[in-house]
């Protein structure tokens, strides 16, 4: 039973009306934060909006405990500066780093197995420094710490897969919403790539299957998508600045398909135009159909 | 005295070597340090220069220094300062006792190789960086020694890794992530040619068995150049009434100066080590401003002389009747680092110090064999499958110390076209073999992507059509780089690879209309 099942089974009982007081005010908290499957934040300053999301989906501390591991994923895959919209942006990552540590965590571990060369992608992306300052682990990939996993996905059967992501007790998923030539477009689900090893390239034969074989596998605590600029053509990397948008969005959820359902819209697209959010409705990774989510807009 | 020159020496190696490990990329557009400048101080490379290009990087003029100050005190650098001499001295105690050669003339050796090399450079061949120590130095270390180094070092942690003893990992692998940190290279590096390379290195130092700096004393061209300029110096030595003969100085003269030979002393030969005047047990020898010339000549022998001058211009036209020589002609492989000038002029100025190669940041520069002739043996050439050239990435024109990789900014560099990629049919998946694959495009780096696709309807053997993307290349967008080539998930040989043609440095190697 999830919380999902475990609120409408509740509705239909009118269980929390007949159970004691204390336990009554506990279902009451859980339904005050689950009333709400995204949240959307709108304002200029990227480090605000991302704290407003995650305190109005609940706050950090209904996903990190006190003592977590965390592992805080960007995607920094490209040799790229931050008004270039190739990598997440670092205020958000670092908002999200610092946010973990508030809530106790014990150590926040940020890496990225990049496509160019790892040392200009974690010092151009801004990263690097904005999280380091903050105490998080930013450490490059040590091929020695892949390990071949059995994931039993319709696409990917066995993968090497960083280990580190594996240990972690929690993971947030930072991801940047970008155009690409044939996922059309890259959200929380193909940030996963960043995790794989070996000739991870060839996914692109199977590109849906495998983004949502990744998805079901890596399950993620929190999902922190950052539209504070997208880039909107010749993606993953762009370059140009005629292909940025400034959007000053950051959306947050648990749901990865709700999360890139709700993501194409920025770009003028629905979720079901994009072949893997439409396979992880199908499959139950998710929901597509944002009529069936509560979303919250906020302004900052 | 031994003891400072010791110790001055420890300091310049100390010097050359956290250059050398400084230079390679943190991340940033810049590395921060002046890693060539060892290279700026050789004026034997000033003097080739000048002579074949016509023309040098104002940061040789420092050079010049080095020149004075050889007229002052001598041939002080290969004593003191030369980071080669210094590691043959390191290795000199392999020979218990010296050889002592009265009258070996091996020493001349150096001065006709000199001799060959300017004139050979005069007539526009540029061979200098072959045998130039500074040169040599850095290039064994960039393509041999120091992934030899990281090599040992890796496998050793590793093995300990991999053993995962519990609190016998921890330990190491804090050990190796400091050492990883201060003196490791980012990834292994790989080189083509590196056990070549190294073994002509280890060649060098192992002549120290034949006769201690075998190399200092009879072959390096640096040492002769600064050996004729020391015959100008004003620092002389002299011996005094004191001098018994007893011949401790010949022993351990690290030249061939012939120290016990009193005024036969051959100036040329001196390092200025000292010494024969540490040594001397009735304290004879002396050093200073005021003394007289040295009488030894250099006795070269004119027909010598003349036959090395006749070498050096013969070899030219020897070199220079390969068909790459004809402008009409170029090795599609042979592609150059970004910012290259044009090949001609490439090969008069590139001293294949291997600078460009330690620098780069993918490992895709690598040193050519014959890919631009026997003269372009050990200049630069990219590989893209084993790195490409990274689109943000100038740090080879930074490092470059002659010009023939010029500097770019960052807007020059990623308009600069290193060839043309062009894409195998037969061999790419949507073409040939109707499956998805999109990963040319996605990693092509140009703001407006060089690569663009044709939506096609292929059918599988089964007779579905399946819709796939074909990618085809824009030429006038293309640079070069190779990052699709080196992404290409078809291995061994790429659906899509880089060659030469368009490159931006040729007028001739061109496709398109300009």
């Amino acid at each position: 039973m999830d919380r999902r099942d475990f609120l409408k089974l509740a509705a239909l009982t009118g269980a929390g009306l007949a159970v004691p007081d204390g336990i009554n005010r506990f279902a009451g908290m859980v339904a005050a934060s689950e009333k709400v499957d995204l949240v959307v934040a709108h304002g200029a300053s990227p480090s605000a909006i991302t704290k407003a999301a995650i305190d109005a989906f609940g706050g950090i501390s209904r996903f990190i405990s006190r003592g977590d591991i965390v592992v805080v994923k960007p995607n920094m895959a490209w040799d790229r500066v931050p008004e270039q919209a190739a990598n997440t942006n670092p205020e958000v990552v670092a908002t999200v780093v610092r946010l973990c540590y508030e809530a106790g965590a014990k150590k926040v571990k940020v890496f990225d197995r990049p496509v160019n060369d790892p040392r200009r992608a974690y010092v151009q992306s801004g990263i690097q420094a904005a999280a380091a300052t903050l105490g998080a682990e930013v450490s490059h990939i040590d091929e020695r710490r892949f390990r071949d996993i059995r994931i039993n996905g319709v696409a990917i059967k066995e993968w090497p897969l960083y280990t580190e992501i594996l240990e972690a007790d929690k993971i947030i998923n930072i991801p940047i919403a970008k155009h690409h030539s044939l996922a059309k477009l890259t959200m929380s689900m193909k940030n996963w790539m960043g995790v794989m090893g070996g000739s991870r390239n060839m996914i692109h034969q199977r590109l849906d299957e495998s983004l949502v074989d990744l998805s079901r596998f890596l399950k993620p605590a929190l999902t922190v998508l950052d539209a504070v600029r997208v880039l909107t053509a010749n993606g993953p990397q762009g370059g140009s600045s005629s292909d940025v948008k400034r959007l000053d969005t950051v959306i947050v959820g648990v749901d990865q398909v709700a999360v890139d359902s709700f993501g194409a819209t920025l770009f003028g697209m629905k979720g079901s135009d994009l072949g893997y959010v439409r396979l992880g409705e199908k499959t139950g990774l998710g929901i597509m159909d944002l009529s069936r989510l509560n979303i919250r807009k906020i302004s900052t | 005295m031994q003891n400072f020159r010791r110790i001055t020496q420890g300091i310049f190696l100390l010097v050359f070597l956290f250059l050398f490990i400084k230079t390679e990329s943190v991340g940033n557009d810049e590395l921060g340090y002046p890693v060539k400048i060892f290279l700026d101080f050789d004026p034997l490379i000033l003097m080739t220069t000048l002579l074949s290009a016509h023309n040098v990087e104002k940061a040789f003029y420092l050079s010049i220094s080095l020149i004075v100050l050889t007229l002052v005190l001598g041939r002080v650098f290969c004593g003191w300062i030369c980071p080669l001499g210094t590691l043959n001295n390191i290795v000199g105690p392999l020979r218990k006792r010296n050889y002592i050669s009265g009258a070996s003339d091996r020493h001349r050796w150096k001065y006709y190789i000199l001799i060959f090399l300017l004139v050979s450079s005069m007539f526009t061949l540029q061979l200098v960086g072959f045998i130039d120590p500074i040169s040599l130095i850095i290039r064994s270390f960039s393509i041999s020694l120091y992934p030899l180094f990281n090599h040992s070092i890796r496998s050793f942690f590793d093995a300990i890794y991999s053993l995962n003893v519990p609190g016998v990992v921890e330990v190491s692998e804090s050990v190796y992530s400091l050492i990883k940190k201060s003196i490791l290279s980012f990834r292994q590096p790989v080189f083509n040619q590196a056990a070549f390379i190294g073994g002509l290195f280890f060649l060098i130092l192992g002549l120290n068995l034949v006769e201690k700096r075998f190399w200092c004393r009879y072959l390096c061209p640096l040492g002769a150049l600064l050996g004729i300029l020391s015959r100008f110096s004003l620092l002389k030595r002299s011996v005094s009434e004191g001098c018994n003969s007893c011949g401790a100085c010949a022993v351990v003269c690290q030249g061939s100066a012939a120290p016990d030979k009193k005024e036969d002393w051959k100036d040329t030969e001196c390092y200025y080590c000292w010494n024969c005047d540490d040594v001397c047990p009735r304290n004879a020898v002396s050093f200073g401003f005021k003394e007289k010339k040295a009488r030894a000549s250099m006795d070269l022998g004119r027909r010598r002389v003349a036959v090395s001058a006749l070498t050096g211009l013969i070899t030219v036209p020897l070199l220079k009747t390969a068909p790459l020589s004809r402008q009409d002609f170029s090795n599609p492989r042979l592609i150059r680092p970004p910012g290259s000038v044009d090949e001609k002029e490439f090969l008069k100025r590139c001293v294949k110090c291997g600078e460009c190669m330690k620098v780069c940041i993918t490992n895709g520069l690598q040193p050519t064999l014959l890919e631009a002739g026997i003269e372009g043996v050990w200049s630069p050439v990219l590989i893209p499958r084993i790195g490409y050239c990274e689109y943000r990435c100038t740090l080879c024109g930074q490092v470059c110390p002659t010009g023939a990789i010029k500097r770019l900014d960052l807007k020059d560099k990623t308009e600069v076209k290193l060839g043309l990629a062009m894409i195998d049919k037969g061999r790419c998946l949507p073409f040939a073999h109707a499956t998805p694959c999109i990963v040319c495009e996605e990693v092509c780096p140009t703001p407006k992507k060089a690569i663009w696709f044709e939506d096609a309807s292929v059918a599988d053997r089964t007779g579905r059509v399946k819709k796939v993307k074909q990618p085809h290349v824009d030429l006038a967008l293309c640079i070069g780089c190779g990052i699709c080539e080196a992404k290409c998930p078809v291995l061994g040989r790429p659906a899509i690879y880089v060659s030469s043609v368009g490159e931006s440095r040729s007028k001739t190697n061109r496709l398109l209309l300009p």
